[in-house]
């Protein structure tokens, strides 16, 4: 069951997002089964529509449908992971995905992204999009800068924008001093920046962030919330796998997989 | 798309030669074919009843190493940048660019190893049609890169599939020409290749069928490794 768990509404301030005396820890999600395409007050689970003002969607996932198949004959088996995920990030939101450990959230992102094919629903988000992936899928062997190089190329981005764009991330990340270095000479928390920094590196309109602060120390735990609040106000719609109950009040929605079911909001 | 493909193709190249050990074995393994190699791949043919000689056996083993090393070094392309060649194609790159780009790097390697086993060949018993033997190394090369890529597509393991890039060069390695008295392996994929190098290495010209027969293999070869390529960097279903 994916369900919208809480939303921030006219009238919340932006440091706390619900209304006075609400905190999204308080939301409780509805009974299975609930109906798709509705969030949830979090005082009473009655659905609330969105407001008319609501900014344009940046990410409508519909119906999306996935299932495995993993080993060969007799022990071939077939592993339903999502089955009807439903979900909208709009522009300037920051909507966290929470669930258990092989609930589908990962799955939901790649399919998102293009990593992986959906067998059924549909998925509609704009070209330019950022995927921070849970594990860094980067060349061991390859410079950060040649990282950067390599992504500027595939966003597009001409030497001068990309330039601008690297050195703003390498300060507010702060790890310019590793930009000649290997990845396998690299520490993981300074592997996880370079990640986040390549989904960054081209402002794009909806970023989708896998886990993206395992491995941060808490200085840079901090900046990273800074950086995609900052975001989130400039319009970029962001998505986020999160698992800590302290990160839900930074977001404005959540949504949540449950039992490997899904429904949607 | 080439002003993409350059350096990306770039990265990955460097992504292999920044290793060290590869490098080491890129001078040694040539040197081991066909200075060690050669001989056992001739007692071997002895003891199959087949007629290599050992002049045929010395030229032979530079293909060998050529293919070897060629063919491992794409399963590791493959093998080892699925992910991130994923995401790179994701990000906006596609797959065909991707593919393209590592058939590229696959391609300079392989030329790479090439020259290394053609050099050793060169110094240790000379060769009396040069130009045909590079060529038929190289062939072996690409060839073995087609073989090497394809695995690395389909086999996620970098034990299993390079165990399987193993067995797949010993089986052809011991039933090239001449190698048994038997008609059992009449076909494999460098059969003509072999033809090719074992001519050139006594100095003597080839059949027109052994060119032609070298060229459709190479050539299905590399469309086998940018399909192989391809498959590793889209949209896993």
């Amino acid at each position: 069951m994916l369900v919208a768990m809480t939303k921030r509404e006219p009238g919340t301030t932006a440091g706390n997002p619900y209304p006075t005396g609400v905190r999204a820890t308080d939301v409780v999600a509805p009974p299975a089964g609930e109906s798709v395409g509705m969030t949830f007050d979090a005082q009473t689970a009655s659905p609330i529509h969105p407001p008319a003002t609501r900014s344009p969607a940046v990410l409508r996932v519909s119906g999306v449908r996935k299932s495995f198949h993993r080993g060969i004959w007799p022990r071939r088996r077939t592993i339903a992971v999502l089955n009807g995920a439903s979900l909208e990030v709009h522009e300037g939101e920051l909507v966290g995905l929470v669930g258990e450990n092989g609930s589908g959230k990962s799955t939901l992102m790649q399919i998102v992204v293009g990593l992986l094919k959906r067998d059924a629903g549909e998925v509609d988000r704009p070209a330019r999009i950022g995927y921070c992936p849970q594990t860094p899928m980067l060349w061991d062997k390859l410079t950060v800068d040649e990282h950067f190089d390599l992504f500027a190329h595939a966003y597009g981005l001409d030497q001068e924008a990309a330039s601008g764009s690297v050195d703003a991330l390498f300060s507010e990340l702060d790890f310019a001093r590793y930009r000649g270095y290997r990845i396998e000479e690299l520490s993981g928390g300074t592997r996880q920046k370079l990640n986040l920094a390549l989904s960054l590196m081209h402002e794009p309109e909806l970023l989708l962030l896998d886990e993206p602060y395992s491995g941060f120390d808490w200085e840079t735990y901090l900046r990273f919330w800074e950086m995609s609040e900052r975001r989130r106000d400039a319009g970029m719609g962001i998505l986020i796998v999160s698992h800590l109950l302290a990160e839900r009040e930074r977001l404005d929605r959540m949504y949540e997989i449950r039992d490997g079911r899904v429904g949607g909001c | 798309m080439l002003s993409a493909a350059l350096p990306t193709t770039g990265a990955f190249v460097r992504e292999h030669l920044r290793a060290p050990l590869t490098l080491a074995l890129l001078v040694a393994i040539p040197t081991f074919f066909v200075l060690i190699f050669a001989s056992v791949l001739g007692d071997f043919a002895k003891a199959l009843g087949g007629t290599l000689m050992s002049r045929s056996a010395t030229a032979i083993s530079a293909g060998w190493a050529a293919a070897f090393l060629a063919g491992t070094l794409a399963f590791f392309q493959v093998s080892s940048s699925r992910g991130a060649d994923r995401r790179l194609s994701a990000a906006g790159l596609g797959p065909w660019r991707v593919a393209s780009a590592r058939i590229a790097a696959s391609l300079a390697i392989g030329t790479a190893v090439s020259a290394v086993a053609f050099g050793t060949l060169w110094l240790r018993s000379g060769i009396g049609h040069p130009l045909h033997a590079a060529v038929a190394i190289l062939s072996f090369a690409v060839i073995y890169i087609g073989l090497g890529a394809l695995i690395g597509a389909f086999v996620k393991g970098a034990l299993e599939g390079s165990l399987l890039v193993l067995l797949l060069f010993s089986l052809d390695a011991f039933t090239s020409p001449e190698m048994t008295s038997s008609g059992a392996f009449a076909w494999t994929p460098t059969r003509s290749a072999a033809e090719l190098l074992i001519a050139a290495g006594g100095g003597q010209a080839s059949p027109a069928a052994d060119w032609l027969g070298m060229a459709v293999v190479a050539v299905g070869a590399l469309s086998v490794a940018l399909a192989a390529f391809w498959t590793a960097a889209r949209t896993r279903s």
